[in-house]
Formats: structure tokens, C-alpha cells, sequence
């Protein structure tokens, strides 16, 4: 009797996965991995198929996200791991570990750096400033940390004047479930670039606009199930009057794009989210200050608040543009030029463009 | 096609087992051949010609061997046919590069890819063939159970090594009940969890790229050791489990390798199946230990080198057959009947034996393991311990623990001692909610990772 209920539960829980499998329309994209799900393959005589085959059912089995949960409860609560998939919970933040320190990376990203700096005239003024990745902030001695003292050694070897805002930032000024900073809370920074880059601060004031179901990279990452944050994005006349005009998506004409609010990563409504070059024109400056900034993801929410201090900025990511190809868009002459990196892409340079 | 992933475990096996089951039993072996040939054509398509080519010039070499007409020359017919095609598709690269290196020509690389299962097929068939040549058993009654043999799906890719009188009743007539196939899918799901959740992790920590430390240079081939032996002992749980399912029962290929008390020990716990293989086919063939010392010595180093040479074409693997022949010569002449005496210390002595063969078995080149050797033994200049590798212990430590604890037999121990108490009642009720429970986690983790490769697959 033991051994046909045995058998009877084997086999009833093999069939109910796969037949709901069959029953239930598969989804077309996860939202919580910010991906496409496969698509069913078609036949092919090589040993591919069945991998391709495993990814559509890996990514189509019923209850796929319930079985990631308990796949990382498992592993935090049971082995007492102190990470799932580099994922590391302190609290209610999740961080992902970017240990060890890249070396090779670093090194790029000087080279890098260095041969835009080529482009620019003696005319520029240049500076740089690092963002430390919410890593630095962790409270937890045991922590592996990548060395963040060589990378800011290392970058003040630059010829570049160096803004450092460590000692500003604070957990609590980045995103819980995300890898970036909240865009509320970088007047300190503004301020901060203004003392060092010689423009004027002003106390300005800024309507927030709050969408409280933020879901951050980290989230779909972890499996872990917890409650969506709110990410504000701050505007005023200046900001929405700003003409802006990006590379790639030219319909697009302003400097937060909402549709994104609903899209795989809200953190995109700040600048489209990935854009190789922006022009920004505030035809309300008091100023003919131009600014140009290189940047990572991290720039999409700072340049912004940026736009009352300069009549143009020209924001540009050379993770999707060649620094050859920057100059024919633009023509550098007496600008501010500001480098905006995280200690993230700087130990993972590879994918700036030489 | 994996055993450990979601495709065979909720789709290929239920419908296997459906159509095998509804099928009457006359037709269960050809129900058994065309799923095999399927399981191994979704991983491998191009090769099944290669594996049913072996099974259709095994089958007829081994008939005309019966009839006893030039049964020596097609003998050796057939071990050139398999040895050939095994040197060819495994060695053939191996060789040139040594001759390049050696004679310092530029022969260039063939790059062929190497077969799955073809090492654990091949010694099936050879095996098979040697028997009918001497009269062990008849040869197989038609093709279609030949080949139901060769390519059964559990054993095919990794292993064990099944003989064919091991299970030639089963193949002409067996039985399947409830009790078979629930012990089946016992030992599938334990099988499945070795794998999954232990082996799999700990390859977590074994690929780590950390700074050297004297205790990360012990740690990780300790870890690479616990991970060899719960993945392929886990493949060979899965196997056995498998077979339980449609009535075939294979011989235990590992029996708690690591509790060993000497390496020869380890040796009659550890992957049962080859190493009894070549104690068969080449050892006693050689004159096995009834010759003069001078023969014996010969004959455990070329066992001992095939062994290694058979795990891949690398000189690791052959240093590594050659390293248990040398401690087993070692052993039965000197150190055996005194490690017998100790209580303790034949543990540490086999247990530091085993980790140094596994870093060899794992490392890529002859500097890699002198290199690793140094930092084991504290002769380079590394730190005892530093903050990343506490921070590596803390993370990986309760697996560890699992991982030693279950490489010992005091959990089933515990379990035979409670069986025979008023308690079994819990043990009958707590059984099969625990394999749910391990086949859930399993799905869970299969369903998170990627990192999946059955270690045993490239031999």
C-alpha cells in the first residue's frame, strides 16, 4: 500500500506540471526578469534543439517564479547562504555582488576615458565624478567589496578635476530593489557639483511625480517576494519646457518618457532610458553655459536637474556610440565636460565603446 | 538529454512511462529501444548512426564468434572496431598534439567531436563480445534485444557499466511492481538531489577565482572531491533508479568511497563497474597478481594507466591512473598490513590521498598541479587564511557539512535504526512527503540555474 501511494504522488505530481504546462497559454515576456521568455523551437539536426528545447520549458514550467522563491528561501534559510546568485540581502536591500575587483576593467575604462579626453580642447573644462555603487554603503564587515580605493587612486591619476561625493551619499539614497540612485535625493549633489564646477546653485522647487509599483533589476534577480518602492521623478517649468531630441528615438521630446513608467525597467522614464546621445536646450537659461556629459545609466537621473544651470547639455552614453563617431555630432569648444560613472561600469568597462 | 533537467524529468519520463506501461509486454523492449534511441538523438543526432552501428557490428561479430568458426580473428575484429573507433573519436587530437610536440611537426587538429556515452558504450559492447568468446553467455537472441541492451537510456550517456549477464533475464522477461518502482523512484530523486542540490552547489565554490590560501588550497579540491563523487554517484543512483522503474536491477557502482580505510578500499567502493571491468578484461587476462612480481607491477601500471587514460585524453587523467597504481603497489607491499593497525590515521592517510588524486584529476596542466601541490603543502608564500575565504566558509559551510555528512552512510544507518523501532509508523508518513519535498527543491534549482553539466559526460 506504502509503495503504490509512492508511486500514485510520483507520478501525479510529474503529469500535473506538465500537463498544466500544455493546458496554459505560455506568457510571452517576464516581467520579474525584464526578459522575453523562448519561444518553442523549431527542429534542427544538431545537439542545439534539445538545449533550446530545455530553455522553453525551463522558461514556460508552471509556477516559474513560486519555484525561483523557494529556490532562494531555500538557499538563505536553510544553507545559510549569504548569497543566491550573487544576490545579497542586508535588511530590506538587495545588493549584488560585483567582487572581485576587475583589474583588466579599470584599466579600460582609464584608456577610455583617455581617448575621448582627445577629443576636447584645451578649452574645456573637464571633471569627473565617480559614483560609488550602493555596495559601498553596506554596513557589513564581512562583505566582500571590490577595492574601491584603487579605483579612485587610479582616477585621480587622471588629468581630470575630481568631484568625490562619498562622503554625501548613504544607503538610503539609493533604490532598495535597484541598482541606482533616487533622483529625489541628489540636491546634495548638484550642490556639490556647483561648488566644484563654478556655476551659481539655486534652491530650486520641483513637483514629484510618484509611481509606487517599482520593481529594481535586483528584484526579478533575488526571487524574493516583497512589496514595490516608489520612484519619484521631479519636474518644474524648466525641465518641462526643455526641447530635447535623442539619437534613436525621435518622436520623443521630452526629458522623462512615462510610457516607461509600465515597461520592464521604470528606472527608464529618466532620458529613455538607453540612449546614445541627447540634446537638451533650455531656451530659459540666464546663461550661455554648455555642459556635455559622458555617462552610464546613472546620468540619466542627474542630468536633469542640471538643465536650469546650463542653456544646452548634450548627454552622452559611449556604451552605444564610438568616441569617433562622437564628433560628428558634436563640436567641442568651451563646454563644461563631466564624466558621471558608478564604480559598477568602471569594474565592468568592457562595454564602452572604444 | 539530461536526467537532471526539466525535459526528461516532466516530459520525457511520464510519457515513457505511460506508453511503456499501456503497451503488452511483448512489445515493452521495442517501446524501451525507441525511447533510448530518442533520449540519445535529442542530445546527440548526428552520432546515433555511430551507436547503432556499434550495436549492429557487435551483435553480428558476437553471433559468428558463437558458432566457433575464426572466432579469434573476429575477436580481434571486433576489439580494433571498438578500441579504433573509441582512440579515434576521443585520442585523435591527443596523439597529434604529442607528436607535433615530440617530433616538433605541425600536423594539424581533426577536432572531433567526442561522442556522448561512447566511452561506457563501447566497453559494454567490447565486454559483451569477450564474454560470447568465452562462453560466459549465449549471445543476445535477436538484434532488437541486443540493442534494448546497449542503448538502455539509464546507462547509455554515464554509466554504470551494465554486463549483459547481469540482466539478461530482465531483458527476455521481467517483472515490474510497486514495490520495484517506488524503490525506483527513491533512488531516482536521492540520485537527483545528490546531483542538484549538493554536487551542483559546491561547483558553485570550486569555480570560484579567489587568491590563494593555505585552507582555500585544501578547501577546494575537498570540495571538487565531495562534488565528483555526488554527481556521478548521483548519475548512478538515477540510473539504478531508472532501471528499478522498468524492472532491471544494475549493480551498485559506489558504495561510500569516501569512508574508505585505504585506497585499495577505495578503490572496491568507488565507480565498481569500470574498475571491475578492467580487472576483468585486462587485469586477469594480463596473469592479474599469479605472475612474478616484476609481471604483477607491469600489470597493475597498465590497468592503472588504461584506468586513467580511459577518463580522458589528457595527461592529468593519465598521471592520475598512474598516481593509484604506484600507491596501490605501495600498499600491498608495504603500508597495508600497518595502516590495518591504526584506528585513525588509515582515514586521514586515504583521505589526503584521495583529495591530492581529485586535484590532479582536476587540473588542467602538469603546473597547474605542482603549483597547487606547493600551496597545499605550504611552500609557496600564501596567507593561511584571509577575509575572502572566511567569507567563502561562512557562505558554503552548511553544505559542506551536508555534503560530509551525507557521504557517509549515518544517515541511512539512522534511518535502519529507527525502522526497527515503534517510531518506523513517522519514518512510513515523513518518506514519501520528503521526496516530494526533495523533488520540488530539485525543480526549484533546476528552474533557477544554468549551471548544469554532469562532470562524468565528457569521459
Amino acid at each position: 500500500m506504502k509503495d503504490k501511494i509512492t508511486v500514485i504522488i510520483f507520478i501525479s505530481y510529474l503529469l500535473l506540471f506538465s500537463i498544466t504546462h500544455i493546458i496554459i497559454k505560455d506568457q510571452e515576456m517576464s516581467y520579474s526578469e525584464r526578459r522575453y521568455l523562448a519561444t518553442f523551437p523549431e527542429f534542427e539536426l544538431s545537439g542545439e534543439y534539445i538545449k533550446e528545447l530545455d530553455e522553453y520549458l525551463l522558461d514556460h514550467f508552471p509556477l516559474r517564479n513560486t519555484f525561483r522563491s523557494i529556490k532562494a528561501n531555500f538557499s538563505y534559510k536553510v544553507l545559510n547562504k549569504l548569497e543566491n546568485n550573487d544576490i545579497y540581502l542586508k535588511n530590506s536591500y538587495i545588493f549584488k555582488s560585483n567582487y572581485p575587483t576587475n583589474y583588466k576593467s579599470i584599466s579600460n575604462f582609464i584608456n577610455k576615458t583617455n581617448k575621448i579626453k582627445g577629443l576636447l580642447q584645451e578649452e574645456n573644462n573637464i571633471y569627473m565624478m565617480i559614483i560609488p555603487d550602493k555596495n559601498y554603503y553596506i554596513k557589513d564587515k564581512h562583505f566582500l567589496n571590490i577595492d574601491y580605493d584603487y579605483i579612485y587612486n587610479e582616477i585621480s591619476n587622471l588629468d581630470i578635476n575630481n568631484i568625490d561625493i562619498k562622503d554625501l551619499m548613504e544607503l538610503k539614497d539609493y533604490y532598495e530593489t535597484d541598482t541606482h540612485w533616487k533622483q529625489e535625493k541628489l540636491e546634495k549633489v548638484i550642490k556639490r557639483l556647483s561648488d566644484k564646477m563654478n556655476f551659481e546653485y539655486k534652491k530650486i522647487e520641483y513637483q514629484k511625480h510618484v509611481y509606487d509599483k517599482f520593481y529594481g533589476v535586483y528584484y526579478g534577480e533575488s526571487a524574493i517576494n516583497r512589496s514595490p518602492e516608489k520612484l519619484k521623478y521631479l519636474t518644474n517649468e524648466i525641465i518641462d519646457n526643455a526641447e530635447v531630441k535623442y539619437l534613436e528615438n525621435k518622436e520623443l521630446n521630452k526629458v522623462y518618457n512615462k510610457n516607461k513608467l509600465d515597461s520592464f525597467d521604470a528606472y527608464e522614464v529618466y532620458l529613455d532610458g538607453a540612449s546614445a546621445l541627447i540634446e537638451i536646450i533650455n531656451n530659459e537659461a540666464s546663461t550661455n553655459k554648455e555642459l556635455v556629459i559622458f555617462r552610464d545609466s546613472f546620468g540619466s537621473s542627474i542630468s536633469p536637474l542640471l538643465i536650469p544651470y546650463y542653456s544646452r547639455i548634450t548627454v552622452i552614453d559611449n556604451r552605444y556610440i564610438n568616441s569617433d563617431n562622437i564628433k560628428n555630432y558634436i563640436e567641442f569648444k568651451n563646454q563644461d565636460v563631466l564624466f558621471i560613472y558608478s564604480t559598477l561600469i568602471i569594474n565592468e568597462s568592457f562595454s564602452l565603446k572604444g | 538529454m539530461l536526467f537532471s533537467s526539466i525535459t526528461f524529468i516532466y516530459y520525457f519520463l511520464p510519457l515513457l512511462l505511460i506508453t511503456y506501461f499501456i503497451v503488452p509486454s511483448k512489445f515493452k523492449n521495442i517501446i524501451l529501444l525507441i525511447f533510448s534511441l530518442l533520449f540519445y538523438f535529442l542530445g546527440e543526432p548526428k552520432y546515433i548512426i555511430i551507436l547503432i552501428l556499434s550495436s549492429i557490428i557487435n551483435y553480428y561479430l558476437s553471433k559468428l564468434i558463437s558458432k566457433n568458426k575464426y572466432k579469434k580473428v573476429l575477436l580481434i575484429i571486433a576489439i580494433i572496431y571498438n578500441i579504433g573507433s573509441l582512440l579515434l573519436f576521443k585520442y585523435t587530437d591527443f596523439f597529434i598534439a604529442n607528436i607535433n610536440n615530440i617530433f616538433n611537426t605541425s600536423i594539424p587538429f581533426m577536432y572531433i567531436v567526442m561522442p556522448i556515452g561512447i566511452s561506457f558504450y563501447t566497453f559494454q559492447a567490447l565486454g559483451y563480445v569477450i564474454d560470447v568468446y568465452n562462453k560466459k553467455h549465449e549471445p543476445a537472441k535477436n538484434i532488437i534485444e541486443f540493442m534494448t541492451y546497449l542503448t538502455l537510456f539509464p546507462q547509455l550517456i554515464a554509466g554504470p557499466i551494465v554486463r549483459y549477464s547481469d540482466i539478461k533475464n530482465e531483458l527476455t522477461k521481467r517483472t515490474t511492481s510497486f514495490s520495484k518502482f517506488s524503490e525506483g523512484i527513491k533512488r531516482f530523486v536521492i540520485g537527483l538531489s545528490k546531483k542538484v542540490l549538493i554536487a551542483n552547489v559546491l561547483g558553485e565554490f570550486t569555480g570560484l577565482i579567489i587568491e590563494e590560501t593555505l585552507i582555500s588550497a585544501w578547501l577546494k579540491p575537498i570540495a571538487y572531491t565531495l562534488q565528483i563523487y555526488f554527481d556521478f554517484s548521483g548519475y548512478s543512483d538515477m540510473a539504478i533508479g531508472l532501471g528499478l522503474m522498468f524492472g532491471f536491477r544494475f549493480l551498485e557502482n559506489f558504495n561510500y568511497p569516501l569512508i574508505a580505510n585505504s585506497i585499495t578500499d577505495f578503490w572496491r567502493r568507488w565507480h565498481i563497474s569500470l574498475s571491475s571491468w578492467f580487472k576483468d578484461y585486462v587485469y586477469i587476462p594480463l596473469g592479474g597478481n599469479i605472475v612474478s612480481m616484476l609481471k604483477w607491477i607491469r600489470n597493475i601500471f597498465v590497468v592503472w594507466f588504461l584506468t586513467g587514460f580511459w577518463h580522458g585524453a589528457s595527461w592529468n587523467f593519465i598521471l592520475w591512473g598512474v598516481y593509484f597504481g604506484v600507491i596501490l603497489i605501495i600498499e600491498k607491499l608495504l603500508l597495508k598490513k600497518h595502516l590495518d593497525k591504526t584506528k585513525i590515521l588509515k582515514y586521514i592517510y586515504t583521505s589526503i590521498l584521495i583529495i591530492i588524486s581529485f586535484m590532479i584529476f582536476n587540473s588542467l596542466t602538469l603546473n597547474e598541479i605542482f603549483l597547487n601541490l606547493k600551496n597545499m603543502f605550504y611552500m609557496n608564500n600564501i596567507p593561511v587564511i584571509n577575509k575572502e575565504t572566511i567569507y567563502y566558509i561562512r557562505d558554503y559551510l552548511v553544505i559542506f557539512i551536508i555534503a560530509i555528512i551525507s557521504s557517509t552512510p549515518l544517515l541511512k544507518n539512522t534511518i535502519k535504526k529507527i525502522r526497527n523501532t515503534k517510531l518506523n509508523v513517522i519514518i512510513n508518513v515523513l518518506e514519501p512527503v520528503t521526496y516530494i519535498i526533495l523533488l520540488t527543491l530539485c525543480t526549484a534549482y533546476l528552474i533557477d540555474a544554468s549551471f548544469n553539466p554532469f562532470l562524468y559526460f565528457r569521459f
